[in-house]
């Protein structure tokens, strides 16, 4: 059950990440359409410079999941590397909680500024006037996944330390070692 | 107020929570107890706009490029082919990994991505030949380095926005010292590897067929450097877009060399999504950081103890020169660019130093940042694609080549030429 | 005694190195007696986004901020209404202008942004630097320029000329590898950025309006205050800050100028030697009118019937244009 969880989430979050890239190769093509538009002096289509600050937005945020799950977050493990199994295992399940509870505080301080956004109506100061509750709305979705994430893979955390079950924990909460290619 | 953010950065760090989420205690620690001001409600709209940013749109793009090359086997190929030509030095195929860093770096905008490709395609030959681990990723994190001094350069880019100097005379200026530290890399290398061979690996030696015949495998590498940079001194694009025009280059390249299958395609935009997720999370946290700091007074204690010191140009300089080696130490180097360039260049240029040569000289101190421990961004990236082995490892083969960072600061102030020339008389 | 912290415009611009940071830092508490005292960091030093600044100081991050209001009209578009382009050609004309849009800015800061209203800097006009000779609107149909803010981009492009959307970071190199052909900044920023080393022409049109910056705090800060302290601190941002950058517009205007023309009236001469090119008046009539028949009911469109009479009644009577309804 705690293992069909942990493989669940982590194939979703490979697919965000393989529709995040899609986005991106969609912007890359824009991009270069404007470069040769321009050149060609056929007029702009001038979304480039707006929608892939969005796009960032958008990376960073939801990505953040397919890096935790993938153990690609940078941690230092000068310390770690030198306790044993006990050890790194209370400090690996430390570091996710405490990423989760920074993540909590985060998502809620990013909310208000999605609520402003939408009681204002706000827009981008830009030709296109984009109704900025969009970007911003998906930016905001992508954080909750993370705190999402992290709170299951905590909560996966305890219930595998509870039924001392090291190596599924090892393999969801410690060091990343290798970059799979 | 600064040994407090230092020690608790390194308390918590050495915790092995992210460094990310590191930074991110801080800043909000910094907010409750050295700032009158309630900053936590800063926080949202700072993670918004620091990642909402167009500029940033490079380092995936940049990314995006090197994963395509690793996959479509350029990079390996590259490798081989340096690996031909320079192995026959003492140090062996250590000398392969700086060359490939370096083809690399001319295409790429991103120490960490140049870092990341060539640790790739190098580390499982190095492992497989039983190299000392130390000097042979030393070598690919400190080589990848040069993925921001020479053009392309996201660096460069972010210091010409923030001090509205021409980008294309910053990229122009990074060329001839980036192409010397390469040499400086190899020639230490070569040096050490004399001295103590069991360092390096066998040296070995290729006949001139084989030599010549690997030539070609370095024709797209040089193709995708000229198309990207090329496309900014044309005037079709801007540094940003020459970014797209690479992967789209690059696409092409992997498909028509092994072919690309579409699975790999997959492998790499999630790699890529990855990699800048963790680049991300960090560079958002140090802006708040950077917010925090800055709003409870740290810039200006640095700014007015720079300044009230009274110092003498070259005396000032060095001050300079010294907090950033100490900064680099710990923070993340984009926000530390971010973070002391609105400070630090007005002062550094009021004092007669040219802005260019500058922020040349300060690439080269946010080179020995990214593979200085604790905080070393290329240190982790190496270190992510070993299998097994300690990071001290690699901050160990670092040292030398810090000291030709050094070397080549020495050498900047001396003779400003190395940056400058070239800009003058393109 | 009462201290402020708050934000400040560009570090690297004059407005605010002379004067802002002079003021907070140390006249405001000559100025108030020592019964007040600030201090001010710039927003580009707090890494602080332009559009950011309003919206941090209605949840009181900081005291006091002051900003370019056109960074802020993705949330009041009303806000545009401050800093419309070429109904004021000249610094007495923009102080008109300014003074007349002053009850509307206060609404506005206090109905979006919680926020009272302290004052209102000007920087110098926002002009075009050319590569090519453009010496009339004709010469603008088709060539490629960066903007800066919505009202701008969309006024040139009403113009006939293709509006490009470029961070300003880029903008320099774009300009010198013919990305594009113009782009539009403050006369002072774009001598201090050495846009004239890539540049031939500059035409002395303000397209890009005033840039006119709003000094602000928050209301809940300033309610804290007693009756005399507000009054004090009005007074204070008014003499000490306001009037005297106002006093030195018409100067500071003539002598980027100077310089960028390479005149010998410049001061501190950079070896800068732009031709300095004046529409003619048909020129300005004739783009006076596609702002007023297309440019400003857009502007309508974006915001309340309201908003637009008593732009009609203020700027509008002072500036003598009216935008239908
Ligand atoms: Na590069
Ligand atoms: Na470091």
């Amino acid at each position: 059950m705690l293992d069909s969880l942990h493989r669940g989430i982590c194939r979703a979050n490979r697919a965000i990440a393989l529709l995040l890239g899609l986005a991106l190769v969609i912007m890359t093509l824009i991009i270069l359409c404007e470069v040769v538009m321009r050149k060609l002096s056929l007029g702009g289509l001038n979304l480039s410079e707006e929608i892939s600050g969005y796009l960032m937005a958008a990376m960073s945020s939801w990505g953040l999941a397919c890096a935790l799950v993938e153990r690609a977050h940078v941690r230092i493990d000068v310390i770690r590397q030198k306790l044993r199994a006990g050890g790194q295992v209370f400090l690996d399940l430390l570091a996710m909680i405490v990423t989760n509870g920074v993540v909590l505080l985060i998502v809620v301080k990013c909310w208000p500024v999605l609520e402003k956004t939408i009681q204002r109506g706000s827009t981008a100061n830009t030709p296109l006037e984009t109704p900025m509750w969009i970007p911003q709305g998906l930016w905001f979705a992508g954080w909750a996944w993370f705190l999402l994430t992290t709170t299951v893979l905590s909560l996966l955390g305890i219930a595998w330390l509870a039924r001392a079950q090291r190596a599924p924990l090892d393999a969801a909460l410690g060091m990343g070692s290798e970059l799979e290619t | 107020m600064i040994w407090t953010v230092a020690v608790s950065l390194l308390g918590l760090m050495a915790l092995s929570i992210p460094v990310g989420i590191v930074l991110f205690l801080l800043g909000i620690g910094v907010g409750q107890f050295f700032s009158p001001f309630p900053l936590l409600r800063g926080m949202g709209q700072m993670i918004w706009s620091s990642s909402a940013s167009s500029t940033l749109i490079a380092i995936p793009l940049f990314v995006l490029l090197g994963e395509l090359l690793v996959r479509g086997g350029v990079a390996a190929r590259t490798y081989a082919a340096l690996d031909r030509w320079l192995s026959w030095l003492p140090g062996g195929l250590i000398h392969a990994n700086i060359a490939t860093a370096t083809m690399f770096s001319a295409t790429s905008g991103s120490s960490v991505a140049t870092a990341a490709t060539v640790a790739t395609v190098a580390m499982p030959q190095g492992e497989r030949m039983g190299y000392d681990p130390r000097l042979f990723s030393g070598a690919i994190a400190a080589g990848g380095t040069l993925g921001i001094l020479i053009p392309p350069s996201i660096n460069l880019i972010v210091y010409g926005f923030l001090t509205e100097s021409s980008i294309p005379s910053l990229f122009v200026a990074g060329l001839l010292p980036g192409g010397l530290m390469a040499l400086g890399f190899i020639l230490v290398t070569a040096l050490i590897c004399r001295l103590r061979p069991g360092l390096g690996g066998p040296s070995r030696s290729f006949t001139w067929e084989e030599r010549l015949r690997s030539l070609v495998n370095l024709v797209p590498i040089i193709v995708l450097f000229l198309v990207v940079v090329g496309s900014i001194y044309a005037g079709w694009a801007t540094p940003t877009e020459s970014a797209a025009i690479g992967v789209v280059m690059a696409a092409l390249i992997a498909a028509f060399g092994d072919g690309l299958k579409l699975s790999s395609v997959a492998d790499a935009l999630v790699g890529t999504v990855r990699i800048t997720a963790m680049i991300m999370l960090v560079i958002t946290a140090a802006f708040f950081l950077n917010f925090a700091m800055s709003s409870s007074g740290m810039g200006r204690q640095i700014g007015a103890m720079i300044e009230g010191a009274g110092l003498s140009p070259y005396a000032t300089l060095l001050v300079v020169i010294l907090l950033y080696v100490v900064l680099g130490l710990f923070i993340e180097t984009l926000s530390l660019m971010v973070a002391t360039i609105p400070i630090v260049v007005p002062i550094i240029s009021g004092m007669g130093f040219d802005t260019i040569w500058f922020g040349v000289l300060m690439i080269i101190l946010i080179e020995m940042a990214l593979i200085t421990p604790p905080v070393g961004l290329n240190l982790f990236v190496v270190q992510s694609v070993r299998r097994g082995g300690s990071m001290n490892q690699v901050a160990v083969g670092v040292i030398p080549y810090v000291a030709v960072m050094v070397a080549m600061l020495i050498a900047l102030i001396a003779l400003p030429g190395i940056a400058l020339w070239l800009p003058s008389i393109l | 005694e009462e201290h402020f912290a708050g934000v400040g415009t560009w570090s690297n611009v004059y407005v605010f190195q002379d004067y802002e940071k002079p003021f907070w830092d140390t006249e405001l508490s000559k100025l108030t007696n020592g019964e007040m005292s600030a201090e001010v960091n710039s927003l580009d030093q707090m890494g602080i986004a332009g559009a950011d600044v309003y919206r941090m100081l209605g949840d009181g991050v900081f005291d006091f901020g002051t900003t370019i209001a056109d960074y802020a009209v993705g949330d009041a578009p009303e806000l545009e209404g401050l800093d419309v382009p070429l109904i004021a050609m000249t610094p007495d004309a923009a102080h008109k202008m300014i003074d007349a849009a002053e009850p509307m800015v206060k609404d506005i800061f206090a109905q979006r942004f919680n926020a009272t209203y302290l004052g209102m800097l000007p920087h110098p006009p926002q002009v075009m630097f050319c590569r090519d000779e453009v010496r009339s609107l004709a010469d603008l149909k088709g060539k490629k320029v960066r903007g800066s803010g919505r009202m701008t981009t969309k006024f040139l492009e009403a113009l006939g000329a293709q509006g490009v959307n470029i961070s300003f970071s880029e903008v320099p190199g774009a300009l010198q590898r013919g990305v594009i052909d113009c782009a539009i900044t403050g006369s002072g920023s774009g001598l201090d950025a050495g846009w004239w080393e890539m540049t031939k022409y500059l035409v002395n049109v303000p397209f890009g309006g005033w840039d006119t910056a709003v000094v602000a705090m928050n209301t809940d800060r300033f309610n804290e205050l007693s009756e005399k302290q507000q009054t004090m601190l009005k007074d204070a941002v008014k003499t000490g800050l306001e009037d005297p950058i106002w006093a030195a517009a018409n100067d500071r205007m003539e002598q980027s100028i100077d310089c960028l023309s390479g005149s010998e009236a410049c001061k501190k001469p950079t070896g800068a030697k732009m031709e300095i090119i004046n529409f003619s008046d048909a020129d300005i009539a004739k783009a006076k009118e596609i702002l007023v028949s297309t440019v400003l009911p857009d502007w309508a469109g974006r915001t309340t019937p309201e908003w637009v009479s008593r732009w009609n009644d203020s700027v509008g009577k002072v500036t003598g244009v009216q935008i239908a309804q």
